[in-house]
């Protein structure tokens, strides 16, 4: 019962984080230094593990569907699959995954040393909006650079499953392509970017909420982040089943 | 009380609990334009929770805090900023920005409210690092200064922007003896040049009686005794009496008793 309460608390807390946030957000002043660096770290210093997951991804779908198709001789439609596989779910789900654990982590870390020594509380003292300060760059970082990391991702993660399936199918590389180039619509691509918009969301929300409500001195910095990770990586798969119907029962 | 003079600050019947715990409950304090006032009480009693509901960091549950005259729950969203322009507050641990220099530290609340040209904040930022006896650290960060330094430089903060009350949160809660001296020695020197309001938050006795006009004592969730510092030790509240004769001599069995209580 307890834990019921405390988990309807943070759903209070999260949505009241989330007013507050794209309402700064649009009515102050938007720190642009700020914004840069927190891109440079939740993008750019994610591109090398995103694209790392997107390869071995796409090259362990393509072996797992030219075994699997070859007694129904369809290997030939390997590409098919794996780039349908990539560009609607793995794409945006595994970058999703590790880009929180490893983004959001680091927000939990930060804003909760920065709760737990009475930072947060200065920057209020001193006639500042923590929520504008510390929430809106991190927040706008994960939404812009979600997104990009998820193209760089379906990208890779499809030239992985190519180097497979022309090595275990024997296919060219340009037949793959093709393949590739007559499946896959912009609405797939679209579907996979529209979730990975809010996969950003969750991350930077979750990491951003754990961190300033955390207590009980670095212990309880520790324990926020991994709490922190635990809920981003639940959010984003529970999630992404549920926007998942969602998009399918919009555009089918 | 017999003062005519309206108080700058007063708590009327001010409670504030965390979850089911109880922290402040029917808090009444004044303090007086121009004075140093100093809140004793033991670790946890709501020392800390009552300088941060004055800057209005934290909710009271009921009650009223006055300040310059105005209620603090009433203010806007621009009177809240300018009340908390016209508050400095030292924390604890000095909560300095570890990612700024010492200069962007004191820039912060200068740039926040406007307070005037680069130029002018380059030589506010000096002027007030002689003040606090630190000059010419202006590129050091945080990582760098020990722990005397970092309350110096977050008093050096909190004056920047030319406050009219300072709030010490534990100024000299775990520092060495000649820092404790320093802080104690900077306190009154900057209530000196400044003319400023003070309210010192402390379990520091020592200091205390050093820096202070007016001592209060919150005990059981409300300020039990309040008065100049000299009537202290013989207020008659025998808690306070023990917690002042704590800081001095060998503590008996049954005082360590009682003092737990606290």
């Amino acid at each position: 019962m307890e834990r019921l309460l405390r988990f309807v608390d943070d759903i209070g807390g999260l949505g009241s984080l989330t007013y507050r946030t794209f309402s700064s957000m649009f009515r102050q002043k938007i720190d642009w230094n700020q914004l840069v660096q927190q891109m440079d770290r939740a993008g750019v210093g994610s591109w090398s593990i995103a694209t790392l997951a997107a390869v071995f991804t796409g090259a362990v779908l393509a072996l797992q569907f030219a075994t699997g198709l070859q007694p129904y001789g369809a290997s030939l439609y390997t590409g098919k699959l794996v780039a349908l596989g990539i560009v609607r779910e793995l794409g945006p789900t595994l970058t999703a995954v590790l880009v929180g654990g490893r983004v959001g982590a680091g927000f939990t870390a930060e804003l909760g040393s920065m709760t737990v020594t009475e930072q947060v509380d200065a920057i209020e003292a001193l006639g500042a909006d923590p929520v504008q300060k510390l929430v809106v760059p991190r927040m706008l970082a994960c939404l812009i650079m979600l997104p990009l990391l998820t193209v760089l991702a379906d990208f890779v993660g499809c030239l992985g499953g190519m180097l497979a399936t022309v090595a275990e199918v024997g296919v060219t590389p340009r037949f793959y392509v093709e393949q590739i180039v007559d499946t896959i619509f912009v609405v797939d691509m679209f579907h996979g970017l529209f979730k990975s918009v809010f996969f950003g969301y969750f991350i930077a929300i979750i990491g951003c909420y754990t961190g300033l409500k955390t207590t009980g001195g670095t212990e309880g910095v520790g324990r926020a982040t991994t709490d922190s990770v635990v809920a981003i990586s639940v959010a984003v798969l529970v999630g992404n089943f549920f926007l998942t119907k969602l998009f399918l029962v919009v555009y089918g | 009380m017999a003062d005519s003079l309206e108080p700058i600050v007063s708590f009327r019947g001010v409670a504030k609990s965390f979850g089911d715990k109880s922290i402040i409950d029917g808090m009444d304090l004044d303090v007086r334009e121009g004075e140093t006032l100093t809140i004793v009480g033991g670790s946890g009693t709501g020392k800390s929770v009552t300088l941060k509901l004055l800057m209005r960091l934290l909710q009271m549950d009921a009650g009223e805090i006055h300040a310059f005259g105005r209620s603090i729950t009433e203010l806007s969203t621009q009177e809240l900023l300018n009340l908390r322009r016209r508050i400095g507050m030292l924390f604890q641990g000095a909560a300095l920005f570890d990612s700024l220099t010492v200069k962007e530290n004191i820039c912060y609340p200068m740039v926040e409210h406007n307070w005037g040209t680069p130029a002018e904040m380059t030589d506010r930022v000096s002027q007030v690092l002689e003040m606090v006896g630190m000059p010419g650290i202006e590129a050091l960060r945080p990582p760098e200064l020990s722990g005397g330094m970092k309350k110096r430089v977050g008093l050096a903060r909190a004056i920047a922007v030319e406050p009219d009350i300072i709030l010490y949160d534990e100024p000299t809660t775990g520092l060495d003896p000649i820092n404790v001296r320093r802080i104690n020695g900077l306190i009154l020197q900057l209530q000196e040049q400044l003319d400023v309001t003070s309210i010192v938050v402390t379990h520091d006795m020592e200091s205390c009686f050093t820096v202070t006009d007016r001592i209060a004592f919150l005990y059981d969730r409300k300020i039990a005794w309040v008065g100049p510092r000299e009537e202290a030790a013989s207020s008659g509240h025998p808690v306070l009496e023990r917690f002042i004769q704590g800081g001095r001599g060998i503590l008996e069995p049954e005082e360590i008793a009682v003092l737990d209580e606290v």
